[in-house]
């Protein structure tokens, strides 16, 4: 059936808000600009020649900063601009995290990571591609990240954060009648005095919900993990994360 | 392996809302695909009502009452409720079956004395971790088999599942826009598990007399769906994610291949493929599901369903009343106004209104447009030699569809993304066997937990 018009069906403000081309910063020599562009294109085949030439003319603190790293935040600039998509930052994370692997074998360490996060998914929860992306998301940003997986137990969860202390815990779930784990998790973390930022989101979870207990701070979108993680690390308590993000 | 070899419609044009080549008959005078279209109500409990078998019990028993009350206050000839498990539903079989038995007994009461059709589907969770655990014997499938034992035993009359198999590579290929991951944890993984999943649940449903209804991509290509979002949204691009759906109906469409009848789950946004091949009726929801999710597909959806529903929504108090009463209303009424339209002989001309509303929206709506959807559902039948052939077939189709026709907007960025998916799709083995090869080499370097036993390979 032929139409006239859709133009009073629907707008497609997609088209026009279309994102401007991609211009990337430059590196400071030739071998850390190619670093840069492979991180950026996400290019996982030449990432190991790439550093391994790198490394040649550099040290491997520098390969990471001015080629990994710098590489990486010109992604999440592009992500910002709407010029990628998220497959482009995970693809990307996962072609600076092969870099930064071969830079920690040549220094015989680990590189130094800005603090660790614990991430789990609820109990009865089995959907964690949420978890996932906030996974990738962290380690893209120099965060060490432990990952509890799925399904996991409130017991698990708080054995884990006062075991390994870290600066922010995660939860994600799906569904409202798991995500009911997330109190007990708090409650059980408060009662033995630990108050740390628990950032909870996913799915069904609601700011209403994950507000209405102490310590829960409500994640809308996965992007947002680093910069909690960021104020977390800086010594920011659970109140001003919520007062921040949730205010 | 694959069975269709033929389409069940001779054209998108004799597909219609209401009416399917093989109607399914269940429940207290029941008929779905026969002729008319009727609601399907999901209503879904509040959190902490799941802690006791005796405090969902109630809050199932209230929710359903709701449904029960609305559709006759409203005079609504007749209605299914889906029980769509929360985990502690499947988890302990007793509390699973008793809500059933529970929903049957209402359902009964209210046809006793008011005449009201009515149905009871029970969805079964997948609590399966394919990344986790040996998931053609474990105990999550263990208890969702029990479950559905005891469902059935207690009233419920159409078995469903949202299975999840091959979702740990799919999870993975999604956010990376990998599309040969994609085609691999759908179209080949997730087939070979609801191959093995679906001759169980058939089984059970053949032991009690219950039917066996459907499945759904809802793990997966919905997941695409989903991240692709609004037209803002930057997750995963909406022409990839119009792909994975064709896909998700190469796979989806083992479940009728094993003896499901339908109709098809709800969420199954590739079920207008599905209509075409098999002929069995189908269940959707649309903008009726805004409680629960937002599509770009709100109406088209709609075109040529057999039950309407709406997804699920949580158990709260509005103006107009409780939730599960509020929607019961809203799918009632759209489903009256379907109903009219066949009635008065207006079925195809309400049918074009729907999607016309939506088919240019988004390269999803235009993909499971019923004229797409069959052109779909012919390059998977005619490619039947094995379920990654079929699989791709249907991903190249979906996409070549998208890009021929000039309506179809794309930004440059997402024409883009299409365009290098086809040449990906095109670039693939010819064989199943060397495909599934180089998948597996791939996947297990990086995915962790993959394990190819899991599907018989």
């Amino acid at each position: 059936m032929a139409l006239a018009t859709l133009d009073n069906v629907f707008v497609r403000y997609d088209l026009k808000k279309e994102a401007a081309a991609k211009k990337v910063a430059a590196g400071k020599d030739e071998s850390l600009q190619k670093v840069l562009t492979a991180v950026v294109d996400g290019d996982e085949e030449n990432i190991v020649q790439v550093v391994n030439e790198a490394l040649a003319v550099h040290d491997p603190p520098t390969v990471i900063r001015e080629g990994l790293v710098k590489g990486m935040n010109e992604v999440s600039r592009l992500w910002e601009e709407g010029v990628y998509f998220l497959p482009q930052a995970i693809i990307s994370s996962d072609t600076m995290l092969a870099g930064i692997e071969i830079c920690e074998k040549k220094m015989g360490r680990a590189m130094d990571k800005k603090g660790l996060v614990i991430t789990h998914t609820a109990e009865g929860d089995i959907h964690d591609l949420g978890q996932k992306i906030v996974n990738a998301l962290l380690r893209a940003n120099g965060y060490e990240v432990m990952d509890l997986g799925k399904d996991v137990p409130v017991d698990n969860v708080v054995a884990a954060v006062k075991q390994y202390k870290p600066a922010m815990v995660t939860g994600t779930a799906l569904m409202t009648t798991t995500m009911t784990a997330f109190r007990k998790i708090a409650s059980r973390l408060e009662h033995d005095g630990i108050e740390i930022p628990f950032v909870c989101g996913g799915g069904a979870v609601s700011l209403e919900y994950v507000t209405s207990f102490d310590l829960g701070i409500w994640g809308k979108d996965a992007s947002q993990a680093p910069e909690m993680a960021s104020d977390a690390v800086s010594g920011a308590n659970w109140q001003k994360m919520r007062e921040k993000y949730n205010g | 392996m694959p069975k269709y070899t033929q389409m069940a419609y001779n054209s998108a044009d004799e597909m219609i809302f209401g009416t399917a080549k093989h109607p399914v008959k269940y429940g207290r005078d029941f008929e779905v695909g026969g002729g008319f279209v009727y609601p399907e109500l999901v209503p879904h409990p509040r959190p902490g009502s799941e802690e006791t078998k005796k405090s969902l019990l109630r809050e199932y028993e209230r929710m359903v009452n709701d449904v029960l009350e609305r559709a006759v206050a409203l005079g609504f000839p007749g209605i299914q409720i889906e029980l769509e498990h929360v985990w502690q539903m499947t988890k302990n079989p007793d509390w699973g079956g008793d809500i059933a038995g529970q929903t049957r007994r209402q359902q009964e009461d209210y046809y006793k004395k008011y005449g009201l059709k009515s149905a009871i589907r029970a969805t079964i969770a997948d609590n399966r971790k394919p990344d986790q655990e040996n998931i053609r014997d474990c105990k999550s499938l263990d208890l969702a088999l029990k479950t559905f034992e005891s469902s059935a035993a207690n009233g419920a009359d159409n078995l469903s599942m949202e299975s999840v198999g091959g979702k740990e590579i799919s999870d993975y290929c999604i956010v990376r826009q990998d599309i040969r991951g994609v085609l691999f944890g759908i179209g080949v993984l997730g087939s070979r598990d609801m191959e093995y999943v679906w001759q169980k649940i058939v089984a059970i449903a053949k032991k009690h007399g219950a039917t066996p209804g459907g499945d759904t991509n809802c793990a997966q290509a919905n997941v695409a769906m989903f991240m692709a979002g609004g037209l803002l949204d930057k997750s995963v691009p909406h022409t990839f994610a119009a792909v994975t759906r064709a896909i998700g109906a190469a796979r989806s469409l083992t479940a009728y291949e094993m003896g499901a009848l339908g109709p098809t789950k709800d969420c199954a946004y590739e079920d207008p493929i599905i209509k075409a091949i098999t002929g069995v009726p189908i269940s959707n929801e649309g903008k009726t599901s805004a409680c629960a999710h937002a599509d770009l597909q709100g109406n088209l959806i709609a075109a040529v369903c057999d039950l309407w529903s709406n997804e699920a929504v949580e158990y709260h108090d509005m103006f107009g009343g409780t939730t599960p009463a509020v929607f019961t209303e809203i799918l009632g009424y759209d489903v009256a106004l379907m109903n009219t339209a066949i009635a008065m002989g207006k079925a195809h001309d309400l049918k074009a209104m729907l999607v016309n509303s939506d088919k240019y929206r988004d390269p999803h709506s235009f993909v499971v447009a019923p004229e797409n959807a069959y052109q779909v559902g012919q390059a998977l039948v005619a490619n039947n030699t094995s379920y990654y052939n079929r699989a791709r077939a249907a991903a190249i189709k979906a996409g070549e569809l998208v890009l021929a026709d000039s309506k179809m907007l794309l930004s440059a960025f997402e024409r883009e993304v299409l365009q290098k998916t086809l040449r990906e799709l095109e670039s693939f083995p010819a064989k199943e066997a060397d495909f599934v090869d180089q998948c597996i080499n791939t996947y297990k370097k990086v995915v962790p937990g993959f394990n190819p036993a899991n599907y018989g390979l």
